[in-house]
């Protein structure tokens, strides 16, 4: 901690390397015959290597990395749906007509409540129009599809890497699973099933 | 820049319509969105569906984004604000807090199987010790740590991230290296560094 103060701010700055460039000579000439900063300023640098060094260890998970673009889609499409279902409500409220006090209560607190038993009984008494919202959310839709295959793919290109360069059999069935999982509903399913009960066999000669 | 193409011409891209250019910017600040989280909330499920957030609000807010500032200044001020309706919400919640699993050192710490275990051991501790003294500033003093340290954001940038002037950053910087500073002692006076 320096005793000269005026310059405490300065030297944290100048440690940081924030100082602005024409105080920096100045304060560099104070240095030199200032020993409480010049202290200071090296016991500060100390401080931000030791916390910078702490940080830069930190390691992302990579599956989690890999998934992010594909669960906003997802999250985008969800929420899309919604709005669509909700501003349909609203149009229809919207456009019941009279203007008048308790006839539009009576009226919409009705229309709830029809609805609401349309819904229990009749099912999904809304189908989504065709409409910019919808075209949005079966963009989503296409873009989930899309990171999906990637992610497919990405696990097939893993699994046969850690089959073949390292060498690592329980690894390899674990990816062939994950991969299979997230190919449910798809042909890549037989081609993970193929890799499984050849790798399970011990037939090592993989496509 | 590269060729890369600006954010900013890449959200006028969006704009404009081109849905590509939106998988474009998730792909270059996704990882750097996740490592801030990940850093102030400490932990890994949280950080991501903090991080999805982000981008879920990104991608709505777009259509009516002006240029005021730059496109990863504004994508951090709205991870900053998520991070602090999290940490509001956890300490109004402290069931949720006892539950919560931090991360684990391994995935902090890189090992190096062949260096001597001691050290190893040494190194984790010094590690744990550092980030928890980084834990202890208070939220606002972490925030502008965070993003001018580890996020490399210029001053005016964290200014504009956490709606403050630039002389209050400045102040809560000054604050944050000194209390590191006394928190830190400890490692000063055992000789460990």
């Amino acid at each position: 901690m320096p005793k000269c103060k005026k310059s405490e701010g300065q030297a944290i700055d100048y440690a940081a390397k924030l100082l602005p460039p024409a105080e920096e000579d100045p304060f560099e000439q104070h240095l030199k015959h200032c020993q409480d900063c010049t202290e200071a300023v090296e016991a500060y640098r100390a401080v931000l290597e030791l916390t910078d060094e702490a940080q830069e260890e930190l390691v992302l998970p990579e599956l989690a990395l890999q998934n992010i673009e594909m669960n906003v889609y997802k999250r985008l499409a969800a929420t899309q749906q919604e709005q669509t279902l909700l501003t349909r409500i609203r149009a229809y409220f919207a456009n019941l007509g009279s203007p008048f006090g308790w006839y539009k209560t009576a009226a919409v607190s009705s229309m709830a409540i029809a609805l609401i038993i349309a819904a229990v009984f009749v099912g999904k008494p809304f189908q989504p129009q065709q409409t910019l919202q919808l075209t949005e959310a079966q963009s989503a839709d296409a873009r989930i599809e899309q990171y999906r295959q990637q992610g497919i793919q990405r696990n097939l290109e893993e699994a046969l890497i850690t089959q073949h360069l390292r060498n690592d059999a329980w690894e390899t069935e674990s990816q062939f699973y994950r991969m299979k999982e997230q190919a449910q509903g798809t042909n890549w399913t037989k081609v993970a099933d193929k890799h499984l009960q050849n790798l399970q066999s011990g037939n090592p000669t993989l496509q | 820049m590269d060729k890369l193409i600006d954010d900013e011409l890449l959200v006028a891209q969006f704009q404009a319509g081109r849905q590509n250019a939106f998988d474009e910017l998730m792909k270059r600040y996704k990882s750097k969105i996740f490592s801030y989280l990940l850093r102030s909330v400490r932990n890994y499920e949280d950080a991501e569906d903090i991080t999805i957030e982000v981008f879920f609000k990104a991608y709505r807010a777009l259509e009516g984004w002006q240029p005021k500032a730059k496109f990863s200044t504004w994508l951090y001020k709205i991870a900053s604000n998520l991070a602090i309706d999290y940490h509001r919400a956890k300490a109004r919640n402290p069931v949720y807090a006892l539950e919560d699993t931090e991360i684990p050192e391994a995935h902090l710490v890189a090992t190096d199987l062949y260096s001597d275990p001691e050290k190893q051991l040494e190194e984790k501790e010094r590690g744990i010790m550092i980030r928890e003294a980084v834990d202890q500033l208070s939220p606002k003093q972490k925030a502008v740590f965070m993003l001018s340290r580890y996020e490399g954001l210029q001053l005016k940038e964290v200014a504009e991230t956490l709606d403050m002037a630039e002389g209050t950053v400045k102040i809560h910087l000054h604050r944050a290296v000194k209390r590191l500073q006394t928190l830190l002692r400890p490692l000063w006076e055992n000789n460990e560094i």
